[in-house]
């Protein structure tokens, strides 16, 4: 994403004196900007830009999810109620968590809290690696073992509806793009962290972290409204 | 809708419209006028349409040229100077368009809602689409899949008759893809699903033949569903759903058979394979032997075969129940031979010369072509009637 | 009006600051290898746009020969014959033969396989034609060149995500184009269910969708980057009124693509998971619902209409105004018109599926969809009154601008039918429909698009073209595109279905016309393309504004260096002015300022 900012020749370009400053302050921005403060605001933008597709990418998915419902309102009845509430909890407060602590980061990287500012990167991929191991461990897997699959793969015997398989079609598809989206906020947030690790960011340059940071309260914010439709409403 | 649109009569609309729809112009869009009741309100638009948009072309490409010419370039002249907004001239084409697009909006819809609310009474028919067929069933039982096929120059199009005047309703679904079914000349189409009924309601004014296209694409042969309707006077409507517009007197008499087995509701209990339904299937029966429910057996000949429709409850087949109706009095001498041709024709021990031909001095003409002219690959009901009739036929069978 | 601050903490940059000797963009740095790798990887704007031009023309060119052949099989209707033959031993036997099918496979009668190379051939040339020419057209290739010089900035706000969308471009193609190669697919371009999912070719239709949903991350990304950069990098005394209105119709353009085409993205992807995982959403049999799959495509493919109009429209905006030496008429309503369109776009989607839904849907979608007439008429109000009392140069880019007017009138006027009940019942899914959208597409869109290319050709390479010639060319497209496609309009309304391989007898004549003016179409390309060849080797050196226009992109030289500008440049003058200042570079005599009117100013 270019919206991480652009390391390139100024941030220690070979043909200049050495500098001893940290990272975060000899940072300079790409020269078509005319200052840092305008790159910040652009990427900002850029990044809320793209949070606004990713809620429509989704939209869809909960256009789906509301139009089966109305088609066949017993099976997704009956589809909610083999989900264990406990891990959708277990699972909606790991991520308050992480969505905490990468909030606590970017104050960290403002207050150049060094040291928290990496700890708290590291509790926020813990969390993210919680999360995605209970999905699969406690919830894609005895599923789909016992033949709770979507479409055509469905194979659960004792399934009292003959559109079970739409529920779970909907429910792999929608927590299944929300997993890749966490696998991806991972990622992100880990090359923060080793740019952290080389004192990328500090007071007047936290952008990275910032952007990182929105991205992963988006995952965040789709779970929130996925937990409720498909482990509470019955 | 909560306005009864049944109601809205329109007489301003159809003022305009009749004048519209026809004449030089409108033979240009339309090779035909409209065989629907309501087909002339979507003409009279159409054609509105069509004058509105001479006009503000006209109008707004002549300004444009004449001011191309007027106002070329000539060196070291500057544009002139010139108002860069107008507000009482913006006002008036913004609203004078919108004023417009309300009444286009408005007939449109009302055309709209008519071609969509039924005329009451009329006939129901069945329309089932599929890969690349339309098959209707009259609500007599009779299907349209054993019927005429017409040779049109060189294209071959099966030909689905209906009544004139007469409100019909076909109930639409499909078999596999989403189809469309059109009738330019009634000017409406509508879309054929799976797993749905659609309904497409007409009534057509005049007779004569019409083309149906499926309008929605479905694969390879999308193009080659074109059909033909033809629109006839109710008596040979009447006529038409018993004998399936064929002179039984020059075809096969099995062929026959199989159509009246349609038309008389046979099919509705007996199947045409072997699986049991109501009643036996037919396929395999005739020169088999066969156990009663009174303990008897006998080979089932063609004598069996009529007393089984004049009297059925003499001799109950084995493992059914006593259902059927006595067909005494109801059936022709011919066509019971008709049937029984038929029946005979779905079993292997059928003598040949039951389907071969309808006799053999005047066979000569008819058999060439009138054969050929039944769709044998399309049944989807008479899978082994297919088979025979196939095998006997390969050779004026086009393609297979 | 806004202007933009300048920093008081301006960094001392080596990069930023003044650019006195560079060199043009084009200025190859190294041998081929290096000038190569420097292509491949640039975060230039201008080369980025550059490489977009050259790839859109060329898939221009692979869409267009496909629809000369959708043309050629039309040529005559498939017909099977019983033929009287001759055999060997002296007896006669009846054969059947097939004529008047053009794309056969293989021997013998079989119409169906023969009839599956069409099919293949004109979903090939609806993909290629919208989701890899017309949609990145204007935008990706005139846009990313200009719309950055026009703000008088640098760069796009990411320049890395420009690459980066470039490069998903490229993989999309490859992906959609790529799967000709597995023999083709045969869905059309809408991908409608359940014909999509049951089709064969599984391989050949999960490229082409895949295909078609890494394009849309291109288009995406690179409305981000437009929408971004218009905001940001606007320069100095430029306001929101002070933009050229090319702008403008990218910045309305960029905000359909962020909003419309993630919900394209996740339908294709659905149709992939229907189509690998079969999850049944889209399939009746298992209880999914076909008709949903419509209203999500077109959810996106609408908007994505205005998303080719809209850029269309900007740059008629800009041609008109610069040939006709005018301010134009009525710029902020052009400007909100451009707005305008892009909301209502959102709510019109059903007009597609009159057929298919419900009455209560219909008239709604139908009632809606005349909304979107009444920005879109007063655009072309403005540009004609724009004309009045102007001082038009005749050359190709104006010429073409008029073509336009023509053509786009006649597209937009034939939406009305389409749009209102009564009549689309008659008119969906027939000739109709695909002569009003090759109107508004190939007609306006890519008619506007090589209007552009021709206008910006000096700027962009720094050479002149052969202007006669170039009329030549642009008179040949008119004329063969109005015998190509007006007649397919008396098609659609006497009844012709569209994707139909073959058709009844009664349709020929018109089909043979219009496939005569699909060839008088291919030589006017031909000309056009001789023109520019011509120009890229022999051309005379273009000076920097030869028009005479007054956006920020004729201040600088032709063609534009490095950094675009010598200096930041400050914005002091409206981009159509043409009654106040001098355009930059020319010769004032030739571009003398009109008296004050009586009444004084004029504004
Ligand atoms: C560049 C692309 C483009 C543009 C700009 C438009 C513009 C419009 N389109 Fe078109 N359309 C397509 C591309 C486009 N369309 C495509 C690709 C399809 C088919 C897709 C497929 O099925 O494969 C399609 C299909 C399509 C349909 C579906 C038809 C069907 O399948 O049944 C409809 C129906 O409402 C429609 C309507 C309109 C309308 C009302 C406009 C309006 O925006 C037009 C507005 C313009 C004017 C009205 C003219 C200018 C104004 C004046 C001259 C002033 C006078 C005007 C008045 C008094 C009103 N279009
Ligand atoms: C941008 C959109 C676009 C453009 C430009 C075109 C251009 C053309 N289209 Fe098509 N068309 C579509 C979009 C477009 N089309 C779509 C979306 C469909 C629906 C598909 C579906 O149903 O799924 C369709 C369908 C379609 C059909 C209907 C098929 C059917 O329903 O059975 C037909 C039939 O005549 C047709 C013909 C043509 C022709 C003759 C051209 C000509 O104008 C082409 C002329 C172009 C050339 C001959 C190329 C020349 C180029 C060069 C020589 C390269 C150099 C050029 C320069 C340097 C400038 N197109
Ligand atoms: Cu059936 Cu097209
Ligand atoms: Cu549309």
């Amino acid at each position: 994403m270019s919206t991480l900012p652009a390391p390139g020749p100024n941030v220690s370009g070979a043909d200049e004196p050495k500098d001893a400053r940290p990272l975060w302050q000899r940072y300079r921005a790409a020269s078509h900007f005319r200052s840092r403060d305008e790159e910040f605001d652009a990427a900002k933008l850029g990044m809320w830009l793209f949070l606004t597709t990713e809620i429509l990418l989704f939209a869809g998915v909960f256009v789906a999810y509301a139009y089966f419902r109305m088609l066949h309102p017993e099976a997704f009845a009956n589809g909610s109620h083999y989900l264990d509430v406990r891990w959708g909890l277990l699972n909606t407060i790991v991520l308050l968590i992480s969505s905490y602590t990468v909030a606590a980061s970017i104050r960290c990287a403002q207050l150049n809290k060094q040291k928290m500012l990496k700890i708290n990167l590291l509790i926020t991929l813990v969390c993210g690696f919680l999360f995605l191991a209970i999905k699969f461990v406690f919830e894609y897997m005895p599923k789909w073992s016992e033949g709770k699959r979507p479409g055509s793969l469905f194979n659960y015997a004792y399934a009292e509806n003959n559109f079970e398989h739409l529920w779970w079609s909907v429910y792999y598809t929608a927590t299944g793009i929300h997993a890749l989206h966490v696998i991806v906020g991972m990622g992100v947030l880990f090359v923060m962290y080793l740019k952290a690790r080389k004192g990328f960011f500090g007071p007047k340059h936290y952008m990275g972290v910032e952007i990182a940071g929105l991205y992963w309260h988006l995952v965040d914010v789709i779970w929130i409204f996925l937990f409720p439709l498909l482990y509470l409403i019955h | 809708m909560a306005i009864n649109l049944t109601t809205i009569s329109a007489p301003a609309l159809s003022g305009v419209t009749n004048t519209l729809g026809e004449g030089f112009w409108h033979n240009l869009f339309f090779r035909d006028n409209p065989n629907h009741p309501d087909g002339f309100i979507a003409d009279g638009l159409f054609m509105f349409l069509w004058w509105l948009g001479v006009v503000w072309f006209v109008l707004l490409m002549g300004l444009a040229t004449y001011w191309l010419i007027k106002y070329r370039r000539r060196p070291g002249v500057p544009a002139q100077r010139s108002a860069s907004h107008n507000t009482p001239l913006e006002i008036a084409w913004t609203v004078i368009p919108t004023l417009i697009l309300v009444v286009i909006f408005v007939w449109g819809f009302r055309g709209y809602m008519r071609f969509h609310i039924a005329e009451s009474g009329g006939e129901e028919i069945t329309l089932v689409a599929n890969m690349w067929n339309w098959d209707l069933t009259y609500p007599n039982g009779q299907k349209s899949n054993l019927l005429t096929e017409e040779d049109l120059g060189a294209d071959k199009r099966p030909v689905f008759v209906v009544p004139v005047d007469t409100p019909i309703s076909l109930r639409m679904t499909s078999q596999d893809v989403i189809h469309s079914f059109w009738v330019p000349d009634f000017r409406v189409k509508l879309d054929v699903f799976p797993n749905r009924y659609s309904t497409y309601w007409f009534r057509a004014t005049e007779v004569g033949d019409h083309w149906i296209f499926c309008a929605e694409y479905c694969g390879d042969q999308h193009s080659e569903m074109a059909a033909i309707l033809r629109v006839v006077e109710p008596a040979d409507y009447a006529q038409f759903l018993v004998d399936g517009g064929q002179d039984f007197a020059t075809i096969p008499p099995a062929q026959a058979g199989q159509i009246l087995s349609s038309s008389k509701g046979c099919v509705a209990c007996h199947a045409s394979t072997e699986a049991a339904g109501t009643g036996p299937g037919w396929a395999g029966t005739y020169g088999y032997e066969v156990r009663f429910t009174d303990g008897t057996s006998q080979i089932r000949d063609a004598n069996y075969i009529r007393e089984s429709i004049l009297t059925p409850s003499v001799h109950i087949v084995e493992g059914y129940g006593n259902n059927m109706t006595p067909y005494a009095g109801v059936l022709t001498e011919d066509e019971i031979n008709y049937l029984i041709a038929y029946i005979q024709s779905l079993s292997d021990k059928a003598p040949k010369s039951v389907f071969e031909v309808p006799g053999e001095g005047d066979g000569e003409s008819g058999e060439g072509s009138e054969t050929e002219d039944v769709e044998v690959d399309d049944m989807t009901q008479a899978e082994t009637a297919e088979d025979t009739i196939a095998q006997t036929e390969t050779a004026e069978i086009p393609g297979g | 009006m806004t202007t933009i601050d300048r920093p008081n903490d301006l960094p001392a940059d080596p990069h930023g600051g003044d650019h006195h000797d560079e060199g043009s963009y084009l200025t190859p740095k190294g041998g081929f290898w290096a000038v190569i790798w420097d292509w491949c990887t640039t975060v230039d704007h201008k080369k980025l746009g550059i490489m977009y031009l050259v790839a859109v023309l060329f898939l221009f060119f692979l869409g267009g020969i496909s629809a000369m052949a959708v043309r050629l099989e039309l040529w005559e209707p498939v017909r099977t014959l019983d033929q009287v033959v001759l055999l060997e031993d002296g007896t006669e036997a009846t054969e059947t033969i097939t004529t008047g099918q053009l794309f056969k496979s293989g021997e013998g009668t079989d119409i169906a396989a023969g009839n599956n190379i069409y099919n293949r051939l004109f979903t090939l040339h609806g993909a290629i034609m919208t989701f890899m020419v017309i949609i990145p057209s204007i935008p990706a290739a005139l846009g990313n060149f200009f719309l950055p010089i026009m703000l008088g900035a640098k760069d796009v706000a990411f320049p890395r995500l420009n690459l980066m969308s470039w490069w998903i471009y490229v993989i999309g193609s490859v992906f959609a184009v790529g799967s000709i190669l597995l023999g083709g697919v045969d869905t059309g371009w809408t991908f409608y269910t359940p014909y999509s999912t049951t089709t064969d070719g599984y391989w050949n239709v999960l490229l082409m969708v895949g295909g078609a949903f890494i394009l849309g991350f291109s288009s995406i990304l690179t409305g981000l980057n437009f929408i971004v950069t218009v905001h940001k990098l606007r320069a100095p005394g430029m306001g929101w009124f002070d933009m050229p209105l090319f702008i403008w119709a990218l910045y309305a353009t960029a905000i359909i693509q962020v909003l419309a085409t993630p919900v394209i993205g996740i339908t294709l992807l659905l149709l992939i998971f229907e189509r690998v995982f079969n999850v049944g959403i889209f399939d009746p049999a298992m209880g999914g619902d076909p008709v949903l799959f419509q209203h999500f495509f077109w959810f996106y493919s609408h908007p994505v209409v205005y998303v080719m109009i809209l850029p269309g429209f900007g740059v008629i905006s800009e041609l008109i105004a610069v040939h006709a030496h005018k301010r134009l008429f009525g710029y902020r309503a052009l400007a909100f018109a451009s707005l305008g369109i892009a909301a209502v776009s959102f709510l019109v989607w059903g007009h597609h599926m009159f057929t298919s839904q419900g009455e209560v849907t219909a008239v709604i979608f139908s009632a809606l969809t005349f909304l979107v007439a009444i920005p879109t008429a007063i655009k072309v109000f403005n540009w004609i009154a724009t004309l009045y009392k102007s001082s038009i140069s005749i050359n190709t880019p104006m010429l073409y601008s008029y073509y336009f007017l023509f053509l786009f009138i006649i597209g937009g006027l034939t939406g009305l039918p389409l749009a209102s009940l009564a009549t689309d019942l008659h008119l969906h899914d027939s000739y109709f429909v695909v002569a009003h959208f090759h109107y508004v597409m190939m007609g306006s869109t890519i008619i506007a698009f090589i209007a552009g290319i021709h206008h910006w050709w000096p700027k962009m390479f720094g050479r002149m073209y052969n202007e006669r010639w170039g009329m030549v060319g642009a008179t040949l497209v008119f004329v063969g595109f109005n015998v190509t496609f007006f007649t397919q309009f008396f098609l659609g309304t006497r009844g012709m279905p569209r994707r139909y391989a073959s058709y009844v007898d009664e349709f020929q004549l018109l089909h043979q016309i219009s496939t005569v003016g699909s060839w008088i179409l291919l030589l006017g390309f031909l000309v056009h393309l001789f023109v520019f060849l011509h120009s890229l080797i022999s051309g005379p050196k273009a000076p920097p504004n030869p028009w005479g226009g007054l956006t920020l992109e004729w201040e600088t030289e032709s063609p534009p260096i490095e950094h675009n500008f010598h200096h930041e440049p400050l914005v002091k003058h409206g981009p159509y002015d043409f009654d106040e200042v001098h355009p930059p570079h020319c010769d004032p005599a030739e571009y003398p300022i009109p008296e004050p009117a009586l009444g004084g100013k004029s504004h």
